[in-house]
């Protein structure tokens, strides 16, 4: 383990850490067209990630966030990009270390590759792997500091990410799953627990654990379902990453419906029921992070 | 218990053999493909669709269930086709333009071809030309639009706008996906909305004019 990264785990047992808001929407706002690959900004248009990443530097996040969700080969394929796996998720890597300076920590990121797992889906667990470990190498060539497996609903592909990320000597490894309701409670889109989503990881390696994301899930929701993985993660570090509320179309453009203030409110409570690392998923913005950081810091 | 409600349970519960094995025993019995077909797999899909829509199963199952379905299929559809019957209702389906996903939309389209509807599935990052050209090309009776991306919305609404004002008759426009909402579907002027795969047959009916 490099310093950093142990710097890293010592802050996280020392006091709450913040994480970084939503990137995607922040890279539309400087011009990203719908359904484009914003992936393609690590090289195409550095300066503009630059700028959203010093934005939530600024905002207070002590952890940055890649701009690699999509950085696997099997979804970079349909953009024209599958044979620029390690180019783009090294520079990615390299621009946000370069940002975060000695002020922050970078997360590796990565998102679900795209298909389903056998023997639900057609894709193989070694090729699914191979697809990880070849982001995760460049992810960490360029100077990630953990890696992050986000957006999980499938507890075997996070397994395999998890598995991928040890492999290539990833150091302290995240991990975040995606809930909705469910009569039975929480649940990923597979129908797995926290409890069930949480001792996969966490057997198979994995350091921090949380949730992100999520279908129509307020931010009481969070607050239950940080109780519930708090209790799942068995002392390891969780962390929660809500949507800052559901998206909406005002003028022609997407609007998320939870301003700055109502989304930090929620983060002192998700401290109290355990969670140490607060952040933003889908619709929020550095104003979020920053919001959140007043109330976290104090 | 008849028959015809074994294979709808057979096929909710996602067995494969026993639905391959009901189907053979009705055919063998005299019961014509059609009713295999409507009143005993879509039956039983439409449970899975309900079950699903109240959260109580989830992809898995349904994945299951459909390809039961779907080996049903294979020994009904030569018999259906030699008989001439088609499904009733025709429709349409894709992900919107500059959106790549396809999980739910495959989800609905599953879900539709278990209500035995004709579904021609156009893939994802399908423009609103290409929708219009397949709604008039099949003569469907509904199209349904997807998205997962908050920013493919408004491709969504561009798909909407077009396919409303090329004023094709009969023919409804359904969407879905994450982060669509009815108030979302109302404001571009959608005719239906489904909060999921589950409910996504019970809104087309209603669309096409059957009580659901």
């Amino acid at each position: 383990m490099n310093a950093r990264t142990a710097l890293l785990r010592q802050e996280l047992a020392r006091r709450p850490l913040l994480c970084d808001g939503a990137t995607g929407t922040q890279l539309q706002l400087l011009g990203l067209a719908p359904g484009a690959c914003g992936e393609l900004w690590a090289v195409d248009h550095p300066e503009r990630l630059q700028q959203v990443h010093q934005a939530y530097l600024s905002a207070g996040a002590d952890l940055l966030t890649t701009n690699t969700f999509g950085g696997t080969a099997g979804v970079l394929g349909p953009h024209g990009a599958g044979g620029r796996v390690r180019e783009l998720n090294a520079a990615a890597a390299r621009l946000a270390r370069r940002i975060a300076g000695e002020r922050a920590w970078v997360l590796g990121d990565v998102g679900p590759f795209g298909g389903m797992l056998e023997p639900l889906g057609e894709s193989l667990p070694d090729d699914v792997a191979a697809a990880f470990r070849e982001q995760i190498t460049a992810l960490l060539e360029g100077g990630a500091d953990a890696i992050l497996v986000e957006t999980m609903s499938d507890p075997a592909e996070a397994v395999l990410a998890v598995a991928a990320a040890k492999a290539c000597g990833a150091a302290l490894v995240f991990v975040t799953f995606t809930f909705q309701q469910s009569p039975r409670g929480y649940r990923t889109m597979l129908g797995t627990s926290a409890a069930e989503a949480l001792a996969a990881v966490l057997a198979a390696g994995a350091d921090v654990v949380g949730a992100n994301c999520g279908t129509a899930l307020s931010l009481a929701d969070y607050e239950r379902l940080t109780a519930e993985l708090v209790a799942a993660a068995h002392g390891h570090p969780v962390i929660v990453q809500p949507n800052a509320g559901s998206p909406k179309l005002v003028d022609g453009k997407i609007c998320y419906d939870e301003s700055a203030a109502q989304f930090a409110e929620a983060a002192p409570r998700f401290l109290a029921a355990g969670a140490r690392i607060v952040g933003g998923c889908c619709g929020s913005t550095p104003a979020h992070i920053a919001a959140m950081a007043k109330l976290v810091r104090g | 218990m008849s028959l015809l409600t074994d294979l709808s349970i057979a096929v909710a519960a996602g067995k494969r053999p026993d639905t391959i094995r009901l189907t053979q025993e009705l055919l063998a019995g005299g019961t014509s493909p059609q009713d295999v077909v409507e009143q005993g797999l879509v039956p039983g899909m439409a449970v899975v669709g309900e079950q699903f829509r109240r959260n109580e199963i989830f992809v898995p199952e349904m994945l299951v269930a459909a390809r039961a379905m779907k080996e049903a299929l294979k020994l009904l559809e030569p018999l259906l086709a030699q008989a001439g019957i088609k499904p009733k209702y025709t429709v349409v389906i894709g992900t919107v333009q500059g959106d790549l996903h396809d999980i739910g939309k495959n989800l609905v389209s599953m879900m539709w071809k278990g209500a035995n509807f004709a579904v021609v599935d156009l893939g994802t990052n399908v423009s609103a030309e290409r929708y219009l050209a397949a709604a008039r090309e099949h003569n469907a009776h509904l199209v349904g639009l997807s998205a997962l991306l908050t920013t493919t919305m408004p491709a969504m609404k561009e798909t909407v706008r077009l396919l409303k004002a090329a004023n094709l008759p009969n023919v409804k426009i359904m969407v879905g996906g994450a982060p669509i909402t009815q108030a979302f579907a109302d404001e571009i002027g959608a005719d239906g909305y489904s909060a999921d795969a589950g409910s996504a047959v019970s809104t087309a009916l209603r669309l096409m004019g059957e009580a659901a």
